[in-house]
């Protein structure tokens, strides 16, 4: 029997039994829509995660102070040294080319901002004059402040298009003062410094990273904040390597290291003062927690599957059943085992091929739908080709694994039973 | 000596239903059927009428002796080399017609070449099939709007398609009035004079009484074998039918 009139014959006995097909259908369809929608959500939270982290800059090496263990007091760190500005410069001249650029920060908490009558409070953090190299952070006016004004603590500032609208609503924040005001102690002896800053740039807007606003915080030279801010004159937060590639950060990462070890004078890397971070290793471990996730919104969707595919099953064999004369007749005129499990079979097939295609646009269609909740607007819902051709598959799969007991069961019938079956 | 179409020597079938009870259908049958002939195979119920019709139509297989169909050695042969020889070489027409009630005419007598020969004579070789039998005219009808006569013929155009060897008739007529099963008759009778071998089991010597030769069996052994001296014309029955009902 040619494979042509098999697919006629069970497109035949599916249209002949409209209301039948449908239903059966159904349980694939809504299977792989399941699998479909779920395995989107999954990806797009996992791409969303990856987006937050890709925000901060990327191909970042960032190292941080540790508190290191000193025979045996964890923490205690009688020799633990900062981070310093030297150890940022020291890199820096000795990497040179072999990076991207560098930076250094110092956090400098947060103040009470005023401008033009109107006030905010946020986030200063004093940085060095790459910041927006390493950050791919472009500035939208004005321009981000040079070595000079590091060296001489100039009290100028780059701020965040939401600190800058709160401040200076829709008018040009680039050439204003601002005032940054710390009280001290209490109630009669308050005592209030109030700093005066020249606002010299405006970042483009960014986006927020794990709900914290990029776009509301002020930027600083990092040795303004030392000196006049906090006071840490010697300590740096966070010096923050970019590596030319993602291919060479592994490199870097090492060289940073070593650098780093020999400067603080440490001969075992156990006993560092300090980590280094490499974002490709913090952006593979947040996708395999991503990944697990994705796994499971899968298997509850390949759950449904699976009951679509026993609902396939069932109505196989009532099919097989209802048919068993149509067989023997099949059979009599000449029709072999094998033919009679091929019909069965691409029956089975032909359902669940065809309900995973309609599950594909179901599922897109949910997808399309939770778009539009603006609560799930900014999570990135991808379906990807990988996605459908396994929902496909998998579908047209769960034919040939559930339709194959019942075109088994068609196929050994006997002619003679089967023609006087009533 | 010419080739017979079915040669059957000392052929036993024995069914066992339950765990007790063994029914010896067949207890040696010997049978030649010689091409063109036109053979009624009669006998009451339970004298293995039927369970020889299965053998001949090798809807199954013997217990003991031999089955040679057109020249072939049917023995025990495997399912599919069965189905195979039934494709190639029979012809059924059931009492209860078995045609398949989603495919119209026309697909019904295509059925035995979608399972053996080429796809592309096949709608010509049906279309032949069903003017043969006179129902040129109802080629997409499905069986629930054909008659019980042609729904009859339809399966007769089946029965022809791949020419076969040897038309195996099962009651043809039990289901018809008796216009319809002279009609039925008469194009059997004609299938036979154009040379086809027919073998028709059948209970009512009237109807037996159209062939040429007549087997009754009893108790699983041919009891019978004789020959018609001067078989009775369908056609001539259906004029004076006519005639009578004007």
């Amino acid at each position: 029997m040619k494979l042509y009139d098999s697919f006629r014959s069970a497109l035949q006995s599916l249209v002949v039994n409209k209301l039948r097909s449908a239903l059966t259908m159904l349980g694939v369809i809504i299977g792989v829509a399941a699998v479909i929608a779920m395995v989107s959500v999954g990806n797009g939270a996992s791409q969303s995660v990856q987006n937050a982290i890709l925000n901060l800059g990327s191909n970042l090496v960032t190292v941080q102070p540790q508190f290191g263990n000193d025979q045996g007091l964890r923490g205690a760190g009688a020799q633990a040294q900062n981070l310093t500005l030297d150890d940022m410069r020291s890199i820096q001249d000795q990497l040179g080319a072999s990076i991207s650029a560098i930076e250094a920060e110092q956090g400098a908490g947060r103040w009470q901002v005023t401008a033009a009558g109107q006030n905010w409070n946020t986030q200063v953090t004093g940085v060095t004059e790459s910041y927006p190299q390493v950050r791919d952070w472009a500035l939208d006016s004005g321009d981000f402040f040079t070595t000079s004004d590091l060296n001489v603590n100039a009290q100028v500032a780059v701020i965040g298009s939401t600190t800058a609208s709160n401040l200076f609503g829709d008018g040009d924040a680039v050439g204003q003062t601002i005032q940054l005001r710390q009280v001290f102690g209490g109630g009669k002896d308050a005592r209030a410094r109030i700093l005066n800053f020249k606002v010299v740039g405006v970042f483009a807007t960014k986006g927020s990273t794990f709900g914290f606003s990029r776009d509301d915080q002020i930027i600083v030279p990092i040795t303004t904040a030392q000196h006049v801010l906090t006071g840490q004159l010697n300590r740096v937060n966070a010096i923050v390597v970019k590596a030319t590639s993602s291919e060479t950060m592994d490199v870097t990462t090492s060289d940073v290291n070593s650098i780093m070890l020999q400067r603080h004078k440490i001969s075992d890397p156990a006993n560092a003062d300090f980590t280094v971070t490499n974002q490709n290793d913090t952006l593979a471990a947040l996708s395999s927690v991503t990944g697990t996730f994705t796994l499971l919104l899968g298997a509850i969707g390949g759950i449904s599957l699976l009951v679509g595919g026993i609902g396939i099953m069932n109505i196989m064999l009532v099919s097989v059943n209802e048919r068993t004369r149509e067989i023997g007749i099949r059979k009599a005129v000449g029709a072999r085992r094998g033919d009679i499990l091929v019909q069965f079979l691409i029956e089975a097939i032909a359902l669940t091929g065809l309900g995973g295609v309609l599950g594909i646009l179901l599922g897109w269609g949910i997808t399309e739908v939770v778009h539009r909740i603006p609560q799930a607007a900014s999570l990135p819902l991808l379906i990807t080709s990988g996605t459908v051709i396994i929902a496909v598959g998998v579908s047209v799969a769960i034919g040939v694994v559930f339709g194959l007991y019942p075109a088994m069961r068609a196929a050994r019938l006997h002619p003679i039973q089967a023609l006087r079956y009533e | 000596m010419t080739q017979g179409v079915v040669e059957l020597r000392g052929i036993t079938k024995t069914y066992r239903i339950g765990r007790e009870i063994v029914v010896n259908a067949l207890r040696g049958v010997d049978l030649d059927v010689r091409p063109g002939e036109f053979l009624a195979v009669m006998g009451p119920s339970g004298s293995g009428k039927s369970t020889l019709m299965n053998i001949l139509g090798c809807l199954d297989v013997p217990d003991g002796g031999t089955y040679f169909l057109a020249g072939e050695n049917v023995g025990k042969l495997s399912d599919d080399k069965l189905a195979g020889l039934r494709n190639k070489h029979l012809g059924f027409v059931f009492q209860t017609f078995n045609l398949l009630p989603r495919l119209n005419a026309i697909e019904n007598v295509e059925l035995p070449l979608v399972y053996g020969g080429d796809r592309h004579a096949r709608r010509q070789r049906a279309l032949g099939a069903l003017e043969q039998v006179g129902l040129g005219d109802r080629v997409h009808h499905r069986p629930s709007e054909l008659s019980g006569g042609q729904q009859q013929r339809v399966a007769i155009a089946r029965a022809l398609l791949n020419d076969p060897s040897l038309i195996l008739a099962d009651e043809p007529t039990g289901n018809l009035d008796s216009r319809s099963s002279a009609e039925i008759l008469s194009i059997f009778q004609r299938l036979n004079d154009m040379g086809k071998t027919v073998v028709m089991v059948t209970h009512e010597p009237d109807v037996a009484a159209h062939c040429k030769r007549i087997v009754r069996m009893r108790d699983g052994v041919v009891a019978r074998d004789e020959v018609v001296v001067k078989p009775r014309r369908a056609e001539d029955e259906l004029a004076v039918g006519i005639g009578a009902a004007e």
